[in-house]
């Protein structure tokens, strides 16, 4: 019974990944810690190992269809990588609250960008045909998303799409696309430092990147079919629950 | 390069599914082997990103754009490392 439960929040949470071009931690975590049981962090180690799932698996579909913007996500990555050591080096002089406080007036600030220019982009889907601009704000948020990535254990996603959506001028499908491509990666270097922890409870972590993987080929699948208007506009309402979710971190009333 | 770097995506990623899938059958079934192979699966997800990296660099590298090679050999280079200090720390 719970292997199924867990083979369906996986489900959802890859379907979820897939489309929206971040981590399905939003969806994962809660249940594992509150209805499954798990520590906290035993929890952020299942949901890194899901993200890694969920980004292989849509981005193989997204890389051969040609969505994924290989080239905009392999420099962006570098940047990624330098904010996370930035992060992991910084960690123990930064005060943390103030950073969260940072963090969710940016993804506030990003949902409320998103959510006006819904619709803007159009629902251009082939990597590479549009000019890239503003790399220097781009790989800016990038090495945020990094620093992001290494402090508070999430993929980062939340900052890479719109990065490359708002700013750097990707259509919304191939900025979800190419921050799938990505936040794999990022995912990986924390995934490898809970596992080392003994962080990974494998009874868990086996049935729910099943689920994963699933609901992340279905995403990749439904990706093309959607209106971008409507990607959107939910990105926007998930980057409000992100902001919500990292304040009520700085307070110290979730964990 | 797009064809190369998918089907290494979907081989790590089917590699591990499809092992995580046994390994949850086995520990519905009670049976000892279960975390052996929930743990080669879950090895088989973990390695899967780097691999990609390398995809994407020897891709890049034979299309002869060396400053993309390096940019992912250099993510590849710091993920590696990230890993093997994770695994030394273990040790």
């Amino acid at each position: 019974m719970t292997a199924l439960l867990l083979v369906l929040v996986g489900c959802a949470g890859g379907l979820f990944g897939a489309l929206m071009g971040v981590g399905g931690g939003l969806v994962i975590i809660p249940v594992l810690t509150h209805v499954v049981g798990l520590r906290f962090s035993q929890g952020v180690a299942i949901s890194l190992a899901a993200i890694i799932v969920s980004s292989s698996a849509s981005s193989a579909s997204y890389v051969e269809k040609g969505i994924a913007d290989i080239r905009t996500g392999v420099v962006l990555e570098l940047a990624t990588v330098a904010g996370a050591i930035a992060a992991s080096a910084l960690a123990p002089y930064v005060p943390l609250p103030a950073l969260l406080v940072l963090f969710a007036a940016v993804a506030w600030y990003t949902a409320l960008a998103s959510w006006r220019r819904r619709g803007h982009g159009g629902e251009g889907m082939a990597a590479g045909e549009y000019p890239v601009r503003r790399w220097g704000t781009g790989l800016a948020m990038s090495f945020g998303a990094g620093a992001a990535s290494g402090l508070i254990g999430v993929g980062g996603g939340f900052l890479k799409v719109p990065a490359m959506s708002l700013v750097m001028g990707l259509p919304f499908k191939v900025a979800t696309a190419t921050s799938n491509f990505m936040i794999g990666v990022t995912a990986a270097a924390s995934a490898y430092v809970y596992a080392a922890r003994g962080e990974l409870e494998l009874s868990v972590a086996a049935p729910t990147v099943v689920g994963v993987y699933a609901g992340a080929r279905l995403g990749s699948a439904l990706l093309p079919r959607i209106p971008s208007a409507r990607l959107q506009g939910a990105f926007a309402a998930v980057l409000a629950l992100i902001g919500l979710r990292v304040a009520l971190d700085a307070w110290g009333l979730v964990r | 390069m797009r064809r190369t770097v998918a089907l290494v995506l979907l081989a790590g990623t089917a590699t591990g599914v499809g092992l995580c899938a046994a390994a949850t059958a086995l520990f519905a079934a009670g049976s000892g082997l279960a975390p052996r192979v929930a743990l080669w699966g879950v090895l088989a997800l973990f390695v899967t990103p780097p691999l990609r990296l390398a995809a994407v660099a020897h891709g890049f590298a034979a299309e002869r754009r060396p400053r993309l090679a390096l940019a992912a050999l250099a993510v590849l280079g710091v993920l590696l490392f990230v890993g093997a200090r994770a695994v030394a720390g273990r040790l």
